[in-house]
């Protein structure tokens, strides 16, 4: 980040520090790097060629796939227990599922053929609020383009589309949330709720960060401090935005698509 | 203490260790170094000439060669000069690719033998004659034990058949009126295996007689298979080895092994009902158990109650008002050498200390009788059960407010709590 | 992801734009550190604070061993209640591992990496401070549970279902969620900066295989932490939210499952105990080349046994879960597994020890903590490799022959690696060399109590006592070894306070010698730290060294002859680098990595007691951000040099 910059190049080349005969040479260079790269102006080097924000952005989201990896865990770890609860809902019968499970798996195994979590997934509705989230991922790269073309306008225009569709995608969370809720699946009255809430809640805040951060990114835009040379920015939300598009990918795929 | 002599020849011959380990182990009751059965044996003889001795020889090497090279390589002070170096080598590689390759080796070859002992050990568990299930709770064990021959240890209604009506009440609630259902201890036949099924009624509980074998945790809503085996009549003490909350270090255990036809004399023993006694303090005792105790304590009596006793009866679907669910079974309370989770003894005396392996395996059978002989040397534990039943989270820390252990009774006068525990007394 | 916004709104070019505040002028005393966003002051913090939480931890471990010097036969007979025992443990574990361990890792990290990769400072000089100020936030909120309402009480390890609200009402468990939640974020954000400064801000001409063992050691440490800690955030909020939001993830009446925590903490738990012991490893592996006054031998097997621990380390989980009945085959795998994760960490020890053969080996109190490491970790490594067998592990785990094994690794190996750590590079961070007449008897007390502690209780897990336990019987045996222990444990407490008085006794020494320069080199050591005077100045380097190869001020000292031989071309004092740094600017002091940190207070405490303390939380973390994002990128009207005053010592 530019306001984390170690050494100015203009402050270094009017400086008197007394450089010795061995320190010169990496005066030098440290020079020419200042100097020629205008984008990469915060860092005062850079040994692996990307500017450092770039860098923890990556490291940031090897994190966040861990994170997800652990939630995805859970959800399938919990997943050979969920058919009891949306059977009934009721703790006592639940109680009595798993029993049949330990002492008579064949009987426990023809229950659960009769019960199904798949009725209560709308999957014509999510697959398009998915389809909407993808298609954000585009709009994502066409503001991207449009910056490093300078094509302000057209920055601005992208960058509210990616954020509108984001904010489709997370309308239809709500709503879906608000129907499995009517129909009796609540976050505390099954384990099938609780991974699931805690599941795709998780990925809608990650999707509400993401929107907030793109109408930041407008603000600024629209204020005429979002240029050419600060691109770089708009890809960093970018790389997040198809992060979270992809983590959404395989929760769509193992939540909803595999039975 | 059964220290064998040919046990007594490995020590001698295993270094090390072995040896520090084996010269104090007269009074160890937990001690791994002595196995009492064959699960416990291979694990010891897998142990002992693989690890403890390699590891020994490795430890030597690797230490002493670093003093060794300290020592001779040291400079003081004054032979200190800056300017003149040591011999400077960065590395030679194959000597690095030989340390790595070598400890590689060694572990691979070491690892056959250990990967053989798992399943070994594992292949085992369900071969046993006797089932025995195995239920931890805070914080005491229970046991049930499969007389009926069914495989299941709940049969709840008691028809002698698992069907739907069994299975609907969860593992908390089911009384068992054809298995035997004890506490504490677990009493085993000799020379056969007993095949355990752990499970747990609140929190992860661990079972763990260490000279039978090793560990295996009791997890809620799983079943863990194990199995148990000893070689010769005795006391077998244990320990809850997963921590399991507020008493956990009071969570102990032990395995009486007896000699079969003494396990059978004390299996059919057991599966008889109480019976109501006809001793006056007694029968008074039985009436403030009656209006108290049965809330959480199961005495499973046959039959109507004579005229003018309150008949002590259990709903079907009885559970305890416990966050397990369930307080300790004391149909036959007075057969045990122990309580409260293994700490304190039912009966003192020559017995010496529950939590000892003192424990003459011939007698257990006939404590009761032998605590009413004057000069046996066997006395009923009277005054720690009044003191117990009195003001239990005295003895043991328990917080009954949770839901966690026994209340405490110190409403009941002296002599009310007299007549409890010569009740208790009657239940052999 | 506030920080990408300062750099939307300072396009270059424009050198105005002032936020709502200022940022701090030249902020003297208590402000100074407050607002500090020098990696030095903010590594200092960190070892300051973990010694402050070390006598915390180290005075439970004191209770402990007084409990358990007498056998109690009833709860009567014991000096703690269970209650108060289960407390102390608990603590003792989570504070040792989380607020003292892990935090002397990172204030070595901290302090060192920039100096040893000849950089300015840590690539988000604020996310540094940041992720200092919610460690401690986190560290003290943990420690205020003592206070208030009850520490925890699940062990450091807090298993499900016994940490469920059903079992553990009150609310030490939920401090020990969140608080550890925090130190997490703080792991976390430090570990993004520190990977990214070592990747991307070494000086010129330092590539990979150029780089210090203690900076790999630290890459290594910091990916750990990268990937770790997010999966026992998860665990803690599937955890938060069984207990404040009454979910179901580990409630067995549900159809939840316990063993998916152990799963979760396991997956963390293992990468951490190498996370722990890696900083250690980096700091002998600079202390023994510097006083056996050789390079460190097969430099690269150093590094790649490094990261093959590291890869390794997220592969053995498991090997703590061998009796939860993972079934035989899942107990192979992770057991065979585990017995080769020995090979890298034994390569180590004998590079160490290859190292130091035909060395002229200078026995100060640094070298004799290094090769304390080398000798007692060797031990815990030895009883780890017992543990991999998995049948036998049935009768070990859970007794304390595991706790003498990792107090061996942990005490034995991280805190022996960090005491040589203190020894050496203190004249380089305080300008003064620590006493080496106490540092010899600090070194040989600690290492005399530790054996007397820890040894034995090899000897009592063997003989069948349990971990966890508040106590034990007259006649289970254990008393004489357990006394042993308890006075041991005296010893190592004095022997590892002298630590303490050893840095203020040399100092008051130091002052009344009318505080002599130590130079910038006085071990004559190896590697760029040493090129800059002592303490460090405060920009560091005055200009960025060209790094030619490994070791680079050594290979500025000495050259070969045409003989093979090595001579002096130079004194470590003559290639110093003056300390004048005069034109360099600095980062400037930020006011809001301490106000964001602070926020988490009233959310953190919201989340055990009330959640409408969160609302205010959340207003002043949304405030915090702003102020962080809309902060002036530096204090431009400040004179160039306004940084430097003390760089001239």
């Amino acid at each position: 980040m530019s306001e984390d910059q170690t050494v100015k190049g203009e402050e270094m080349e009017t400086s008197e520090v007394p450089v010795t005969d061995t320190q010169e040479t990496a005066t030098v260079i440290e020079h020419a790097d200042l100097v020629d790269d205008h984008d990469d102006h915060g860092d005062h080097h850079s040994s692996l060629g990307v500017s450092n924000m770039k860098l923890a952005m990556w490291l940031f989201l090897g994190s966040e796939c861990l994170l997800f990896a652990a939630l995805i865990s859970t959800y399938l770890l919990s997943k050979a227990n969920f058919i009891t609860e949306l059977v009934a809902g009721n703790p006592t019968v639940v109680a009595s599922m798993q029993k049949f499970k330990d002492f008579a798996p064949e009987k426990y195994a023809e229950m659960l053929e009769k019960q199904s979590v798949e009725p209560i997934f709308d999957i014509p509705f999510t697959s398009a609020s998915s389809f909407i989230l993808l298609m954000s991922s585009l709009t994502m790269v066409l503001s991207h383009k449009a910056i490093s073309n300078g094509d302000y306008r057209n920055t601005r225009v992208w960058l509210a589309a990616t954020a509108f569709l984001g904010s489709i995608f997370l309308a239809g969370q709500v709503y879906e949330f608000s129907i499995f809720f009517s129909e009796g699946i609540t976050f505390n009255g099954s384990l099938f709720g609780s991974a699931f809430y805690t599941l795709t809640g998780f990925h809608g805040i990650h999707v509400t960060g993401g929107v907030i951060m793109l109408l930041a990114l407008l603000i600024l835009s629209l204020r005429g401090k979002l240029q050419r040379d600060r691109a770089e920015t708009v890809e960093l939300v970018g790389l997040y935005w198809h992060f979270v598009d992809i983590v959404w990918v395989l929760i769509f795929t193992i939540v909803y698509l595999i039975p | 203490m059964n220290f064998s002599k040919s046990h007594s020849r490995k020590f001698i011959t295993s270094a090390g260790l072995a040896l520090v380990l084996a010269s104090c182990a007269e009074d160890k009751p937990l001690n791994t170094f002595e196995p009492a059965g064959p699960k416990a044996q291979t694990i010891y003889d897998l142990m002992t000439p693989l690890v403890w001795i390699i590891m020994a020889i490795i430890f030597v090497l690797v230490v002493g060669g670093t003093l060794l090279i300290v020592v001779k390589g040291r400079v003081t002070e004054d032979e200190y000069n800056p300017d003149e170096l040591p011999a400077q080598i960065h590395g030679n590689t194959k000597l690095e690719w030989g340390w790595t390759i070598a400890p590689f080796l060694l572990l691979a070859a070491l690892s056959f033998p250990m990967v053989q002992s798992i399943w070994e050990l594992e292949g085992k568990n369900a071969e046993g004659e006797l089932d025995v299930m195995v239920i931890g709770q805070q914080w005491w064990w229970e046991y049930r034990y499969d007389v009926d021959g069914d495989g299941f240890f709940r049969d709840g209604n008691g028809d002698g058949v698992v069907d739907e009506k069994d299975e609907e009440l969860p593992l908390e609630i089911s009384l068992d009126r054809d298995d035997v259902v004890t506490a504490t201890e677990l009493v085993i036949p000799t020379d056969e295996q007993v095949d355990l099924t752990i499970a747990s009624r609140d929190v992860i509980h661990s079972f763990w007689i260490p000279r039978l074998n090793g560990k295996r945790d009791a997890v809620p809503g799983r079943l863990h298979t194990w199995s148990v085996q000893a070689d010769e009549p005795g006391k077998y003490t244990g320990w809850c080895t997963e921590f399991c909350g507020l008493s956990h270090a009071r969570m102990r255990m032990s395995t009486i092994a007896l000699a079969p036809e003494q396990f059978e004399a004390w299996l059919e023993n057991q599966a008889n009902p109480a019976e109501v006694p006809t001793d006056t303090s007694a029968l008074a005792g039985r009436e403030i158990f009656a209006q108290n105790c049965v809330s959480c304590h199961v005495v499973r009596e046959a039959g109507d109650a004579p005229e003018g006793v309150t008949a002590i009866a259990y709903a079907e679907d009885f559970v305890a008002p416990l966050d397990s669910g369930a307080a300790p079974d004391l149909t036959h309370f007075a057969t045990r050498s122990s309580f409260a989770g293994g700490i304190y003894g039912v009966y003192v005396g020559d017995l010496g200390d529950p939590n000892d392996d003192a424990l003459d395996a011939g007698d257990y059978l006939a404590l009761s009788q032998l605590a009413e002989t004057q000069d046996s040397g066997y006395r009923f534990n009277s005054p720690e059960l009044k003191r117990w039943v009195a003001n239990a989270s005295s003895r043991k820390d328990m917080d009954p407010d949770s839901l966690q252990g026994m209340p405490s009774f110190n409403q009941l006068t002296e002599e009310q709590l007299d007549d409890v525990v010569s009740y208790l007394q009657s239940l052999d | 992801m506030s920080e990408n916004l300062p750099a939307a709104e300072t396009t270059s070019g424009s050198p105005v734009s002032l936020g709502a505040w200022a940022r701090p002028r030249n902020p003297k005393g208590i402000l100074d550190w407050l607002t500090t966003v020098d990696h030095k002051k903010i590594g200092i913090m960190y070892g300051a604070a973990a010694l402050f939480f070390l006598i915390i931890g180290g005075a439970a471990a004191l209770l402990i061993r007084l409990q358990l010097a007498v056998p109690a036969d009833s709860p009567e007979d014991a000096i703690f209640s269970g209650d108060t025992y289960n407390r102390i443990f608990t603590m003792h574990g989570t504070v040792m591992i989380f607020l003292v361990v892990m935090p002397i890792g990172a204030a070595f990290a901290n302090y060192l990496i920039p100096l040893m990769i000849g950089a300015r400072d840590v690539a988000f000089p604020r996310i540094n401070a940041f992720s200092f100020w919610v460690f401690l936030v986190g560290g003290i909120m943990l420690n205020t549970s003592w206070f208030l309402g009850g520490s925890p009480n699940g062990g450091w390890f807090n298993y499900a279902p016994n940490t469920g609200v059903t079992f553990n009402p009150d609310v030490g468990i939920d401090y020990w969620n969140i608080a550890l939640i925090l130190t997490g974020i703080g792991s976390l954000t430090g570990a993004i900066n520190l990977i990214t400064t070592i990747l991307n801000m070494r000086a010129p001409g330092m590539t990979f295989m150029r780089m210090p063992v203690f900076i790999w050691m630290s890459l290594v440490t910091q990916f750990l932490l990268l990937f770790a800690i997010p999966v026992l955030t998860v665990a803690q909020v599937l955890l938060m939210m069984d207990r404040t939001f009454d979910a179901n993830f580990f409630n067995t009446t549900m159809g939840g499952d316990p063993l998916l925590w152990q799963h979760l903490f396991w997956i963390f738990g293992h990468p951490e105990v190498y996370l722990m012991i890696l900083p250690a490893f980096g700091i002998v592996s600079e202390v023994i080349p510097a006083f056996a006054r050789k390079p460190i031998f097969g430099y690269p097997f150093m590094v790649f046994s490094g990261i093959a621990i590291g890869f390794m380390g997220f592969g053995v989980w498991a090997h703590h879960m061998f009796v939860s009945g993972l079934g035989p085959l899942s107990v192979t795998a992770f057991a065979v597994a585990t017995m080769f994760i020995a090979v890298p960490t034994g390569v180590k020890v004998l590079n160490w020890v290859a190292t130091m053969w035909g060395g002229k080996i200078i026995l100060n109190t640094a070298m004799l903590f290094a090769i304390g490491l080398v000798t007692q970790f060797t031990v815990g490594g030895l009883s780890g490799v017992s543990h991999a067998f998995a049948s036998s592990d049935t009768q070990q785990t859970d007794t304390y022959y595991i706790v003498a094994h990792f107090h061996y690794v942990l005490f034995g190996g991280a805190l022996f690696g960090f005491m040589a750590g203190f020894y050496f590079w203190w004249p380089k961070i305080f300008g003064y060399k620590l006493s080496e007449s106490i540092g010899k008897a600090n070194f040989w007390l600690m290492v005399i109590g530790f054996n007397l502690t820890f040894g034995p209780m090899h000897v009592l897990g063997l003989q069948g006592m349990p971990r966890r336990m508040d106590s034990y019987s007259s006649v289970q045996g254990f008393t004489f070894w357990n006394q042993v222990a308890s006075f041991g444990s005296l010893i190592l407490a004095i022997g590892t306070l002298l630590v303490l008085h050893n840095a203020f006794a040399s100092h008051r020494k130091w002052v009344a010698a009318g505080r002599p320069n130590v130079g910038a080199d006085p071990w004559d050591a190896r590697t760029l730290e040493w090129m800059i005077q002592s303490p460090a100045p405060t920009h560091n380097f005055d200009t960025t060294p060209t790094v030619t190869g490994l070791d680079e001020l050594w290979r500025r000292k000495f050259n070969k002859d045409e003989d093979g031989n090595w001579e002096r071309v130079a004194s470590g004092d003559e290639l110093a680098q003056p300390g004048n740094g005069k034109g360099v600017h600095l980062p400037a002091p930020s006011y809001w990595p301490l106000a964001l940190a602070l926020s988490m207070v009233p959310i953190a405490y919201g989340l055990v007691y009330s959640l409408w303390l969160t609302i205010p939380g959340a207003i002043m973390l949304m405030a915090s951000m702003f102020g962080w994002a809309l902060e002036p990128a530096d204090d431009l009207d400040a004179p160039d040099d306004h940084h430097l005053e003390g760089a001239s010592a």
